[in-house]
């Protein structure tokens, strides 16, 4: 007994030890910047004024490591744009510091939740209490931002949220927490947009077919869709809930058919059931006018990877794309500081990242003190315009009642020649829509 | 006598010290990190009822933890039923769950025991991951209810609450190993450990001890999960049933010495602590590296004294013995003076 409990104990440590070994390695290169950065200013201006302490609760170790070492990142560029010059079109950037507080620099303090709601509650108590820090910003995964931010709440913090997409997160009526990030019922929304955007250009569809796999992720989606079909009056033809580990699809795929393609296809798959659909829909020579799909599996490496030149021409949502550099300068220009200093490209988070913490930095100046409710009323009054910010939205705004940011917006991507090329909203678009989806034969 | 007299006021002054604890540290995350402390204590001790006497190594204690925290949750946020009553309801489901997943899993030896109680944690994980009706995959939020009244079982500004009702469950739960060890059913739990076959042979009802073990272990384990969904206020699948709970409940047990009744106190109040400060002063500017040292830490433990920590203790003693300064030992060891008992 004794020798197995050993045994199984050291499997655990081994675990344990491996989980810790992910993280350091890309964390490695990332340190020295941030590092020096302070340090510098403070040998510069020895009368320096106040500083702004925030506090940022990340995934910075575990499984989601890789995730963190991005959002960490991201936090620390927007940071460094705030406390010195850049010649930039964003908010604060090219002041030293915040004006409105006497050239203020802002200093992040790190919290790790490790992805565990319990943790990141615990860095949030300790950050506002031992760190004393005047704002927060954080937690990517949902389930943590719902705990670390209730803990705000009940100490009076401002917590501002750029990345956490659960609906429920701003259904709470919460005082103290705002979200910049669009969230899945915005997402689901964006399709029907789309649809009538393609409309008014004379593409139409006849309807809409749903396609989901039937565990609570796709089940929301599929109800927010049929919601939104209503409401924009497009008719459902069909309406297929699937198991997604199920080894042949065909009969789906036929019931599909049989609804007619001259109609828009919503799909929510992961990624080896997207993959075989792809396969059946090719076998089966099953084309519909588009396939639309709620990122998750379609945005997933392997897909093109796998299908290759079968991949082309599906349409996804998205959060945000290195492409939109193309119509937006200012997203070149960070990403190339971006990359300079951790040697890869920005993607969805650390662009939400970066875009929240800019946000909440503009509000404080504008509160012109670390006070609290001065900084919740300036929340409220944000009104930063498309232009300043990295984002494919219309700008930030706050929802009074919310405190949901009302400006966000999705968009859509196609794979053209295996690479996801922005196509919606069209001012945003770095290439042309491929429309309808091409018959099979003809490809 | 004289010996008794002194722990006695030992045990008083460690009480008095405990009670007073949120008076003199006032500092909230060092409040937050004893509640913690005392919280894995108790699950520890609960583990190790079942897994320490009775020698059944469970991985799959997340799901009576995970029913405890669901009932009470789901009672009070659907009916409204005040989560005090909903504790012990929630410890009742995982009693009778306890007997389900015992029953038939009492028959597999070891290994495969241990192998079994993994599966089953896995199954509930699922099972709730998908079960609209208590959230999925999604989890329930709690209200946040102000005020700070015990009836509540919620306290915003004084933490203090929250340590006493958890250090109660210390007491209760220390009570009722204490006794076990000095009753019948603690020495046949410890002759099953022991010698299964043996045990069986002087008539002891192996599956009908080991499932006693198991429903206190359980009821004791729900009840915390009760404790934790007030504490945290967000229970979701991922959190409440994961494997991450049933392995540390293991491994404080472990780490501080099975079958011992300070073992578990002692693991967790080396493990928590470690965790928590690892994790503050290394995570923001090392990624994982808290993890490793975590680790290392536990794997130094494990490999100079196997027995735990309380072997540490142990050897301590015996070696003080040998030089003739202490000539009885701690209660703690009776492991060979129970079985003798149960013959009788």
């Amino acid at each position: 007994m004794l020798r197995l409990t050993r045994v199984l104990l050291i499997l655990v440590l081994a675990g344990l030890v491996l989980a810790g070994c992910v993280a350091p390695q890309p964390a490695a290169p990332a340190a020295p910047a941030p590092a020096e950065q302070p340090a510098a200013e403070e040998a510069q201006a020895p009368a320096a004024p106040e500083e702004i302490v925030i506090g940022a609760i990340y995934p910075l170790s575990g499984a989601l490591a890789a995730t963190g070492v991005d959002l960490k990142n991201a936090v620390e560029l927007a940071t460094d744009i705030i406390n010195n010059e850049y010649d930039l079109n964003l908010p604060l950037a090219k002041s030293a510091g915040l004006p409105n507080l006497g050239g203020a620099k802002i200093k992040l303090v790190f919290g790790d939740h490790e992805a565990d709601p319990e943790k990141g509650a615990a860095e949030a108590e300790r950050l506002i209490t031992t760190e004393n820090v005047t704002a927060l910003v954080g937690s990517y995964n949902s389930a943590v931002t719902a705990t670390a931010s209730q803990v705000a709440e009940r100490e009076g913090v401002p917590f501002l949220n750029p990345e956490s997409t659960s609906p429920t997160l701003t259904e709470r009526g919460f005082q103290w927490f705002f979200r910049t990030t669009p969230y899945d019922k915005l997402f689901a929304e964006n399709f029907f947009e789309f649809l009538d955007e393609m409309k008014a250009k004379g593409y139409d569809v006849s309807g809409v077919a749903i396609l989901n796999e039937n565990t609570l992720w796709g089940t929301d989606v599929a109800t927010l869709e049929n919601e939104f079909a209503q409401q924009y009056g497009y008719e459902v033809v069909a309406n297929i809930p699937y198991e997604a580990k199920a080894s042949d699809v065909s009969s789906e795929v036929q019931k599909l058919k049989a609804a007619g393609e001259d109609v828009a296809l919503l799909q929510a798959s992961y990624v080896s059931d997207a993959i075989l659909y792809m396969q059946t829909y090719k076998q089966l020579d099953y084309a519909p006018t588009a396939i639309i799909a709620m990122d998750a599996g379609f945005v997933a490496s392997e897909f093109v990877q796998t299908l290759g030149d079968d991949a082309n021409y599906i349409l996804s949502r998205e959060v945000w794309a290195l492409d939109l550099a193309e119509s937006k300068p200012i997203i070149k220009a960070v990403n190339d500081m971006y990359k300079e200093r951790y040697g890869t490209n920005m993607n969805g988070n650390s662009a939400r990242a970066f875009t929240g913490m800019l946000t909440l930095a503009d509000a404080i100046n504008r509160a012109g003190s670390t006070d609290p409710a001065a900084i919740q009323q300036a929340l409220l009054e944000t009104d930063i315009p498309a232009d300043q910010i990295i984002m494919p939205w219309k700008g930030i705004k706050f929802d009074p009642e919310t405190h949901q940011n009302v400006l966000g917006s999705g968009i859509i991507v196609q794979i053209q020649d295996g690479e996801y090329k922005t196509v919606w909203p069209f001012d945003l678009a770095s290439a042309e829509i491929v429309w309808p989806f091409p018959k099979w034969s003809e490809r | 006598m004289q010996r008794i007299r002194w722990q006695l006021l030992v045990l008083v002054l460690v009480v008095l010290l405990l009670l007073a604890f949120p008076f003199y540290v006032a500092q909230p995350f060092l409040q937050r990190t004893m509640i913690l402390v005392v919280m894995w204590s108790v699950l520890g001790l609960a583990w190790n009822i079942l897994g320490g006497y009775a020698g059944q190594v469970s991985f799959g204690h997340a799901i009576f933890f995970g029913l405890g925290a669901y009932t009470s949750t789901y009672l009070f946020t659907e009916w409204g039923i005040s989560p005090w009553l909903g504790m012990f309801v929630g410890a009742g489901v995982a009693v009778l769950v306890s007997i389900v997943i015992g029953w038939p899993s009492f028959r597999l030896v070891g290994h495969y025991f241990a192998i079994a109680t993994i599966a089953a944690g896995e199954i509930f994980a699922v099972i709730f991951r998908n079960w609209k009706a208590v959230g999925g995959a999604v989890g329930i939020y709690l209200p946040i209810i102000r005020g700070d009244r015990l009836i509540d079982y919620q306290f915003q500004e004084f933490k203090a609450g929250y340590y006493y009702i958890i250090l109660a469950m210390l007491a209760l739960i220390v009570l009722v190993t204490y006794r076990l060890e000095r009753t019948r059913m603690g020495y046949y739990l410890k002759a099953i450990r022991e010698d299964s076959e043996a045990a069986r042979s002087l008539g002891i009802n192996i599956t009908r001890y080991k499932l006693y073990a198991m429903m206190i272990s359980a009821a004791f384990t729900a009840i915390v999960g009760t404790f934790y969904a007030q504490f945290v206020l967000y229970i979701s699948p991922n959190t409440v049933f994961a494997l991450a709970i049933s392995i540390q409940m293991a491994l404080v047990a472990i780490l501080g010495g099975t079958g011992t009744l300070l073992g578990p106190i002692i693991g967790a109040a080396v493990l928590i602590p470690m965790a928590e400060y690892t994790r503050v002063y290394l995570a923001g500017r090392a990624g994982g590296l808290h993890l490793v040292v975590y680790g290392l830490l536990i794997m130094l433990i494990s490999v100079y004294q196997p027995a735990g920590l309380m072997g540490i203790y142990r050897e301590w003693q015996h070696k003080r013995a040998a030089r003739g300064m202490v000539n009885d030992s701690l209660p703690v060891a009776t492991a060979e003076g129970g079985a003798d008992d149960a013959v009788a």
